[in-house]
């Protein structure tokens, strides 16, 4: 317990602007995230301990599945769960719109169309060299950007009257998104493009450390910029005139925020696919527990995210096991009635 | 010392919005701008503070033209308070008081600013209202909020005297009388500790009583600038108002300020 105290107090010196009680928030996520983790990497289709790893206890072929299976696994999971948590919670402060969210504007599909089509088009390129491991998640980012620019330019700034033509952009991006990659995926023979489930509802099945390691770099860097901004993003709620008026470079936070935004999304996707919601539920959840200070919800939203897709991903892999639900399809079935609760709330649409 | 327009102009496409305005807002005194609706007031404002940059002319703080000081300098220079839109999420009334906590100064959360901030919440009546929501103020409320940030905007470390400016865009609108005055004894104690204020006003009683300098606008031109007493001008306000404006200095009038 004094352990946690000390935590938290080292938090809220390293933060300005955030309470006590959310820095003991914090501490609290933190901890039932490893938490998740432990039990993640214990549980599955194949009995492992965690324990008897760190004793040395275990077989090579218990190492093999939990270093080259289930940690993978786990820390793509939390890497989503934590870039999705966030970019939310970001857009949604940038676009100063609750309703914002990386899957429902079209962000997550413009990433998965950029990823299909450089795995489609590209595909000699990225058999021959090591470059191709990057170069999915960068087209993937790029179609992520491309997507935030687009609705940039649509809605003329970002503007708070924009909601709902917001949203119904969203809903055009994602079709014509969801059209590309069908027929992607109809064209291609190549195994490398897995199924259209994958693209649509999302998995963590299958990913290996090579293809791992750009997308942790990239989603880790994306989150350690787009931190710092937290105050800029609670003075950009007065307004951008306002913002400006204390002293802000809007324009510098804006496209701070739209490419970290696109990488973390874009990195995520690439690796696990679209999965609907996150990014609307973990910031409103964060905001619940602990205020709405982006001091707080933004480093809140990537560890409640964490947390969330780990335990979301346990519960799609041991729920039917052998056999495996697609993680969309949990995200969403807690995703869609919140959505629906959080319209009739807002009523200003 | 003093933020100063000079010549300045701007138009938006072939409408010419504001004409040939020279400027000055000096430390320690109240300049009102007033004028008709759609006289380029507000415009005029987000000239000065920047927010508008494609104009002809130039802005100086401090005799240093705008566009050669950082955005971020610019904020410590001068504190703006204008017309709000809704905020999208449940921030505390004590969260966008501190937002006119500017940079350097969060990084050393001194005493002297708590005090000062207690202060200021005082001066603003908000101390029953500190911890509600700030969406569920009424207009009055909010603007006093707002009020409160943009003094708290203005705070100095206690050996720091640099020159500041308070810009505000109608701040009486949406208050009752009581707060008005109040309001208005803030805006005159920062007067007399040598901050130059400029203000939009519509008011012309309030304006008169209140100001050591009034500016005329019209159509984007200045009609006319001077002391209080030579702009207490029947002929002056009629003209510029395009209707019969009568002063009548022994009125019957309840006064509050």
């Amino acid at each position: 317990m004094q352990a946690l105290k000390d935590a938290s107090n080292q938090i809220k010196t390293y933060f300005n602007f955030i309470s006590y009680k959310q820095s003991y928030i914090l501490c609290c996520l933190i901890l039932v995230s490893l938490i998740f983790v432990v039990l993640a990497i214990t549980l599955g289709s194949y009995g492992l301990s965690i324990f008897e790893f760190v004793k040395g206890n275990t077989t090579a072929i218990q190492n093999t599945v939990l270093i080259e299976i289930r940690l993978p696994r786990v820390i793509l999971s939390a890497l989503v769960g934590a870039s999705l948590g966030i970019s939310g919670a970001a857009l949604q402060g940038l676009f100063r719109n609750p309703l914002a969210d990386p899957g429902l504007i079209g962000v997550s599909a413009g990433a998965a169309l950029g990823a299909t089509l450089i795995i489609v088009l590209g595909g000699d390129l990225f058999d021959q060299y090591s470059l191709g491991i990057y170069l999915i998640p960068l087209a993937a980012v790029a179609g992520a950007s491309l997507v935030i620019f687009m609705l940039y330019l649509m809605t003329r700034g970002f503007g708070y009257e924009g909601v709902t033509y917001m949203l119904l952009v969203g809903i055009a991006i994602n079709a014509i998104a969801g059209v590309g990659i069908g027929i992607l995926t109809y064209i291609s023979t190549d195994a490398e493009l897995r199924s259209l489930t994958f693209w649509t509802m999302g998995s963590f099945g299958g990913v290996t450390w090579p293809l791992l390691t750009p997308v942790i770099v990239m989603i880790l860097i994306s989150i350690m910029i787009m931190v710092p901004f937290s105050r800029q993003l609670d003075l950009l709620q007065l307004g951008e005139q306002e913002a400006y008026r204390l002293g802000i470079d809007v324009q510098r936070l804006k496209y701070t925020i739209i490419l970290t935004c696109a990488a973390a999304v874009g990195a995520s996707v690439a690796l696990s696919g679209m999965i609907g919601f996150v990014g609307l539920v973990v910031p409103h959840l964060t905001r619940l527990i602990g205020g709405v200070n982006h001091n707080f919800v933004l480093p809140g939203s990537a560890i409640m995210g964490a947390a969330i897709m780990i335990i979301a991903d346990l519960i799609a892999r041991i729920i039917v096991q052998p056999a495996e639900l697609p993680i969309g399809l949990i995200t969403s079935a807690i995703g869609s009635p919140f959505f629906l609760w959080l319209i009739f709330r807002i009523k200003r649409l | 010392m003093s933020i100063k327009t000079e010549s300045v102009s701007l138009s938006f496409g072939n409408k010419s919005i504001l004409k040939d305005i020279t400027l000055e807002v000096k430390p320690k005194e109240i300049l009102s701008i007033i004028g008709p609706n759609g006289a380029g007031k507000t415009t005029l404002l987000n000239m000065i503070t920047g927010n508008l940059s494609d104009h002809n002319g130039e802005v100086y703080y401090d005799s240093r033209p705008l566009n050669t000081i950082s955005i971020q300098e610019r904020a410590y220079i001068r504190s703006v308070m204008s017309q709000f839109q809704n905020i999208a999420f449940d921030y505390s009334v004590m969260d966008i008081i501190q937002m006119g906590w500017l940079d350097h100064k969060f990084n050393m959360i001194s005493s002297d600013l708590e005090n000062y901030q207690n202060d200021v919440i005082e001066e603003c009546d908000l101390q029953s209202l500190v911890n509600q929501k700030f969406n569920t103020l009424s207009g009055g409320e909010q603007r006093r909020v707002h009020f409160a940030r943009t003094l708290l905007q203005l705070w100095q470390p206690p050996n720091a005297n640099d020159q500041n400016y308070l810009l505000l865009d109608e701040p009486f609108s949406n208050l009752d009388m009581v707060h008005k005055l109040s309001m208005m004894r803030s805006i005159k104690k920062r007067a007399a500790a040598g901050t130059g204020i400029l203000m939009i006003l519509h008011d012309l009683n309030l304006a008169y009583s209140f100001s050591d300098r009034i500016i005329i606008l019209k159509k984007g031109s200045i009609v006319k600038e001077g002391d209080v007493q030579e702009m207490l001008n029947e002929d002056l306000l009629s003209k510029a108002y395009e209707t019969n404006i009568m002063i009548d200095q022994d009125p019957i009038n309840i006064r509050y300020y």
